[in-house]
């Protein structure tokens, strides 16, 4: 038996993302290898918001609930990684919504989760650069950052 | 003249006859568990069963007295068990060297006991005994010590608060970034030490559980790909210069300057924050020659080594020394197994004198405090205190609270602290609180499900069992999640005709079912007994009425319970309670008579927190 504060949440937050959900994401727990789903691990898509250079895109991103959840936040990764000024190379997302020491609240939910990511993509952070390569191709040259983000969103168009 | 005279005497012949036929299980025989055995066993208990999954340890022998020198390495319980028989013979003890938390100790072996008393050291196991006996239906006594502190406090299913009706403080980690780029405290520093850097110079970084997080903090702030290449090579080639006269100066240059300038170069990350400044070597070696004198100042001091904060420069050359030992252990390992690598042990001295040495020297970069030795041991080790006069005054307690159960005045039980600072009054008690209704653990309808799990199909369980045969009274779409699992909900119904085995939904096993048209976070949990039934009629049989309207006995005004405040254990822990002279128990013997004005104390409000740095908070452990 595992920690049931921790699961009776995630079914909750499986509920309630059933009921209602933000137009264009998904969220979903990862499929077991016997048939039934995954609490602790969701598969996430977040598409970029209209009328910026992320549009068109759905960007990939697992969600990783720890043990200690909703005390602790989950771990968001880019899979693959995402080229943004505040995306580690690994993929996950440095965002203090999502640091237990800065704005993490066992409170904030799924869709809260991801709708902040949302807004960073086009809003990011310069002040924790996560990698180096958009952080300073973000402060040197913004039109070849866009590009390279519009370029992005074509290979993230979601078939 | 009968050992139990006495006992018999005080308690009078009505309670001791309830004591004599108590069946009670302890879960836990180590600090607190060898003085409750032998509390037990002296004060008449006579059916005793008894669980533990450890094995006896050196550094257990100075307060687990039931254990000697030679039981080391032997299972705790059937040490205990034997130990107690010898003081006591006549009574009934049975030893399991066992995980609490495994299937064969099911719903129904728990229904069997009276009483059940924890004696645990861990939040899991405890969560686990909490839920097992919210279903079980049997009152649960639960403890913890840490240092001076203790608490003892009595569980009943919808009488009192369970365990996790109050959110418990989790174990602090530290973000990525924090360790890697900004630290702002002296922890910080020495989880850098001892879980990144010394992993990176003697460990394997595949030895780590966190390899993803070892990927990430080599990676982070590279600047471009081909630049992370050529660090990972620095790194590698610093790595092989290792057992070289100066492989602890690269390494030094490395990560107390060339590193440093590195971070600095993000012009962005220190404009609200104080930057760091690169240490450089020569400067601090030219230090070290000139200052000779003072160096050898630390053999001469009246100070313990350990206990005095290190100058910079003897930080300098214990991390220098320290990096040459480890190498050439490393090496030697080696040389036998090429594979070998080393991990950190707050008991080797050359692990500790690195990691000691190497936290400050950064606390020195980024202008935080540095510590001494034995602040750093006891912060890296994440030790906490086990004090065996806590240990006894608990267990005592805890026999004190059985004894008002087997009276069936539960109404008299107390949640007590005791705190042996808090001279002359000691013990601090509170009367036990109704059950938080925002709970999610024991807000819920528990019930035993019979089942032939080899032949029932999750239909069968749905059709039969969730749904009835009552439309009016149906209850709708429902989820379905066991052990942290999807097993079934309306948009995932994969597994309809799968058997239960099949789902791994097994004996011992919690099944939670929730409806879905429902914004109550109540569920019905179905306890699985596996039963051979044979026709599809009598797959189910079960015990107890799912999904039946709880009988609210809370009082708790509900204002106390916002939804917010379930969830949000980041506020305070410590609140300011009022307590009344009527609430304050006079443990007759034990404690002075508190005067009768109203005082405002400081009460921790949670049972139990572990804290790395073990400074701030109390508890609960043991």
């Amino acid at each position: 038996m595992s920690n049931s504060i921790l699961t009776s949440r995630l079914t909750e937050e499986r509920r309630q993302w059933r009921k209602d959900h933000p137009y264009g994401f998904y969220a979903r727990p990862q499929k077991n290898d016997d048939g039934t789903l995954n609490l602790f691990v969701w598969n996430v898509g977040i598409p970029g918001v209209k009328d910026t250079p992320w549009e068109n895109g759905t960007y990939k991103l697992v969600m990783f609930f720890p043990q200690e959840y909703p005390a602790k936040p989950p771990k968001c990764k880019f899979t693959p990684p995402l080229f943004h000024p505040n995306v580690y190379p690994s993929g996950t997302v440095c965002l203090s919504i999502l640091n237990e020491e800065e704005g993490w609240k066992p409170g904030i939910t799924i869709k809260q989760i991801v709708l902040g990511i949302q807004q960073l993509l086009n809003e990011p952070n310069p002040q924790s650069p996560a990698q180096a390569e958009a952080y300073e191709l973000f402060k040197r040259d913004k039109t070849a950052y866009e590009q390279r983000v519009r370029q992005q969103a074509k290979e993230n168009i979601m078939r | 003249m009968p050992r139990t005279l006495h006992a018999e005497t005080v308690l009078g012949q009505s309670l001791f006859q309830k004591i004599s036929n108590c069946r009670v299980l302890m879960v836990g025989a180590g600090g607190i568990g060898c003085e409750l055995l032998k509390n037990l066993a002296m004060s008449g208990f006579r059916q005793i069963e008894l669980v533990d999954l450890d094995t006896i340890d050196l550094s257990n022998l100075n307060r687990q007295f039931l254990f000697q020198k030679q039981h080391i390495m032997k299972s705790k319980a059937e040490v205990a068990r034997e130990s107690a028989l010898k003081f006591n013979p006549n009574i009934n003890i049975i030893a399991h060297h066992a995980n609490i938390k495994s299937p064969h100790f099911n719903v129904e072996w728990f229904k069997s006991f009276d009483i059940v008393m924890n004696a645990l050291d861990n939040l899991d196991a405890r969560r686990h005994v909490n839920m097992m006996c919210l279903v079980a239906d049997v009152p649960l006594i639960e403890s913890g010590t840490e240092g001076y502190l203790g608490q003892v406090t009595v569980i009943k299913k919808d009488e009192t608060e369970c365990y996790d009706c109050q959110p418990k403080p989790v174990r602090r980690t530290y973000p990525v970034c924090t360790i890697r780029s900004t630290p702002s405290q002296p922890i910080h520093c020495i989880v850098w030490a001892k879980s990144y850097l010394f992993s990176q110079l003697f460990g394997l970084p595949e030895d780590d559980d966190d390899e993803r997080l070892e990927a990430e903090m080599t990676q982070e702030n590279v600047k471009e790909i081909e630049n992370l290449k050529k660090e990972t090579q620095a790194l590698k080639q610093i790595r092989e210069a290792m057992g070289t006269t100066d492989y602890p100066q690269k390494v030094f240059k490395k990560v107390f300057t060339d590193d440093i300038n590195r971070l600095l170069s993000m012009e962005d990350m220190w404009l609200n924050r104080k930057p760091p400044v690169a240490l450089k070597y020569e400067e601090i070696e030219k230090l070290v020659t000139e200052g000779n004198s003072q160096l050898n100042y630390t053999e001469n001091s009246n100070t313990l080594k350990d206990q005095r904060v290190w100058s910079l420069a003897e930080n300098f050359v214990v991390f220098l020394d320290s990096v040459r030992r480890l190498s050439e252990k490393l090496m030697t390992e080696q040389a036998n197994n090429p594979n070998a690598s080393l991990s950190f042990d707050k008991d080797d001295p050359d692990s500790l004198d690195f990691v000691t040495a190497t936290s400050n020297l950064r606390s020195y970069i980024f202008g935080i405090e540095p510590k001494s030795q034995f602040k750093v041991k006891e912060m890296a080790g994440n030790i906490i205190p086990a004090i065996a006069t806590t240990n006894a005054i608990i267990a005592g307690m805890i026999v004190m609270q059985s004894f008002k159960i087997l009276n069936e005045k539960l109404n008299e039980c107390k949640t007590t602290f005791l705190d042996g600072s808090r001279r002359p009054q000691i013990f601090l008690s509170e009367s036990l609180n109704p059950p938080n209704p925002e709970c999610r653990v024991c807000n819920n309808t528990h019930v035993i499900l019979k089942v032939n799990t080899k032949k029932a199909t999750l239909r069968d369980f749905l059709d039969k069992v969730i749904h009835g045969q009552d439309d009016d009274m149906d209850i709708g779409e429902v989820t379905v999640e066991e052990g942290g699992r999807i097993i079934y909900d309306v948009e995932y119904d994969d597994n309809l005709d799968v058997t239960f085995e099949q789902l791994q939904i097994t004996d011992g096993k919690l099944v939670s079912v929730k409806p879905d048209d429902t914004d109550e976070q109540n569920s019905s949990i179905f306890a699985i007994s596996h039963r051979d039934f044979e026709t599809p009629d009598t797959w189910f049989q079960v015990d107890g009425k799912p999904f039946a309207a709880r009988n609210k006995t809370s009082v708790a005004k509900s204002s106390d319970y916002n939804s917010n405040s379930s969830f949000d254990n980041n506020s305070s822990s410590i609140q300011k309670r009022k307590l009344e002279e009527s609430e304050v128990d006079t443990f007759e013997g034990l404690s002075r008579k508190r005067p009768a004005t109203d005082e405002e104390i400081l009460v921790e409000d949670d049972d139990i927190m572990v804290t790395d740095n073990g400074t701030q908070k109390l508890i609960v452990i043991d």
